[in-house]
């Protein structure tokens, strides 16, 4: 019989009557696995120690109760403002919170690992760019070869619907009944389009590989130095923020990402980079999106913290994403090589029904 | 503790998941952060945000339990600077009468933690803490939409991880 595996070793220590008795008993009689379960059992202690719970005292839960009541969303604004001032102030800490997570949803989280288009070289860049920039990004392929980058820029703001019409061509979405909480006229803001060109370099390549402890698949023939453009954008956001300044709710519209080659087909390129070791996931993953044709989606998901599923707008397939502590949630389409995103620190219902109702 | 007055927008089950979960909530991110001061603060802005969402009421004390975990990792990761403000302000009201060097032993111990969970992978990060704050395999796999069979591998290697990020930083330092 083959041994166990450590999760099963793990789990005799805590929960012993949820491992089978077969594994229990081949356990009991194998040295090979009590020294996996001895090992197992000095790291769980270790770790027990480490996160052992912090002398507290008693939790006193009415106090508590208070605490939060008195920061629950006020029944009447109108009537209440001094708890609407406290709800706004309580609510700057999530909002907070909420931004950090749009950072990792968006890329700039990934920049520092990853080292992303210099579009997402800003350490702490301000939700609404980062939201805006992530409707015109291009993968990270830089490990890969050469790229040069054209287009875009950052984000600017623009004076109102019909400016950011202008500036990119693009239908402004009207939104229709706002979710409970959000309120007020947006801001809007526009991007250029952005475009790379980009040289695969086998050299660059099996440098990444052997960075990542592997050898270099076979390189096709004809591949070494041949070109791709990428191509992403114009696109457009308009933005809704609470006082201080965090969005609240985001509904940007861009250009469908493209991609044209020259020589090698950019699908051989694709798939061949793809297969490469070390190629960082959410570089995988948007590098996948960049069908040719401007119909799929770019978006860098990661997969531990967003829950997607699927929906339908205005009859259209869409990807609704949920922040798994449920602190955001957004919807994207693309109809007609226009790409379409709701984003906000909502219910996934709440965006969906904003999307529905886009005119 | 009375029962919030009827309010719209406020969930109508929000008292009794609160009386429920509260305390286990302030524990996941007291063993994150190290501070039952932080972790009450941490607690509160996850119920507010329980207040406001539509999980079912079933599924309320994994995802409070997962939220916590990750808005406490959160503040470690983005907010480390207060978050050893708050805890060395909170060592200094929390401390027990005792010997100044003891004190500042366990301040030490806590600080090396909190940096060696900011580390791990997230994942990995809050399996362990959940698991450590008493949640079942069972209870994890569930909150985290994990199989059942690979929380006793993520617990493993967190913990092996967790470690060797201890030791490494001790013998470095």
């Amino acid at each position: 019989m083959r041994h166990p595996d450590e999760g099963v070793l793990r789990r005799l220590l805590d929960e012993p009557a949820g491992v089978a008795d077969a594994d229990r008993r081949h356990v009991a009689d194998c040295q090979v696995c009590l020294t996996g379960l001895a090992a197992a059992h000095a790291d769980a202690a270790a770790a027990g120690t480490a996160l052992r719970a912090v002398p507290a005292g008693d939790v006193d839960l009415a106090a508590a109760w208070r605490r939060l009541s008195a920061t629950l969303p006020a029944a009447d604004r109108e009537r209440a403002p001094a708890a609407a001032r406290r709800r706004g102030a309580r609510l700057r800490r999530p909002a907070i919170a909420t931004l950090a997570f749009l950072v990792v949803l968006t890329g700039a989280g990934v920049a520092a690992a990853n080292d992303w288009l210099p579009i997402f070289r800003t350490e702490r860049i301000a939700p609404v760019s980062v939201t805006t920039s992530d409707l015109v990004a291009l993968p990270d392929l830089t490990g890969y070869g050469d790229v040069e980058l054209t287009g875009a820029g950052e984000p600017q703001q623009v004076a109102d619907a019909a400016a950011a019409r202008e500036a990119t061509g693009l239908d402004v979405p009207q939104v229709g009944p706002l979710p409970r909480g959000v309120s007020g006229d947006p801001t809007y803001q526009v991007v250029g389009e952005l475009s790379g060109v980009f040289t695969f370099s086998a050299d660059k390549a099996a440098q990444a590989a052997a960075a990542a402890g592997e050898a270099l698949p076979p390189v096709p023939a004809g591949l070494d130095g041949s070109q791709v453009r990428l191509v992403a954008g114009p696109g457009l956001a308009a933005v809704w923020s609470q006082e201080g300044g965090m969005p609240t709710l985001v509904v940007g519209r861009a250009v469908a990402p493209r991609a044209f080659s020259s020589g090698v087909p950019f699908e051989t390129l694709r798939d061949y980079l793809l297969a490469l070791p070390g190629l960082p996931p959410n570089v995988a993953d948007q590098l996948r999106s960049f069908t040719g044709d401007g119909t799929t989606l770019p978006l860098p998901v990661p997969a531990d913290q967003v829950r997607t599923s699927s929906a339908d707008v205005g009859g259209r397939p869409a990807t609704v994403l949920e922040a798994r502590d449920r602190s955001f949630a957004g919807v994207v389409w693309v109809d007609d090589g226009v790409v379409t995103a709701v984003a906000g620190a909502l219910g996934a219902d709440e965006v969906l029904s904003v999307a529905r109702e886009l005119r | 503790m009375t029962s919030p007055p009827s309010r719209p927008g406020v969930r109508p089950d929000l008292a009794e998941v609160f009386r429920r979960n509260y305390p286990r909530v302030v524990g996941v991110a007291a063993r994150v952060l190290g501070s039952p001061d932080s972790a009450e603060d941490v607690a509160q802005e996850v119920f507010l945000a329980f207040g406001r969402s539509s999980v079912p009421t079933g599924e309320a004390g994994g995802w409070l339990s997962v939220a916590a975990a990750h808005t406490a990792l959160n503040l470690l990761r983005d907010g480390r600077r207060r978050a050893v403000r708050e805890e060395n302000a909170a060592t200094g009201t929390d401390a027990v009468a005792g010997d100044v060097a003891d004190d500042v032993v366990v301040r030490e111990e806590r600080t090396r933690v909190r940096a060696a969970l900011a580390r791990l992978p997230r994942r990995q990060a809050v399996v362990l803490v959940l698991r450590h704050s008493g949640l079942s395999y069972a209870e994890v796999a569930t909150a985290l939409d994990m199989s059942p069979g690979s929380i006793g591998t993520t617990v493993r290697r967190a913990e092996a991880a967790l470690r060797k990020e201890l030791n490494g930083h001790a013998s470095s330092g």
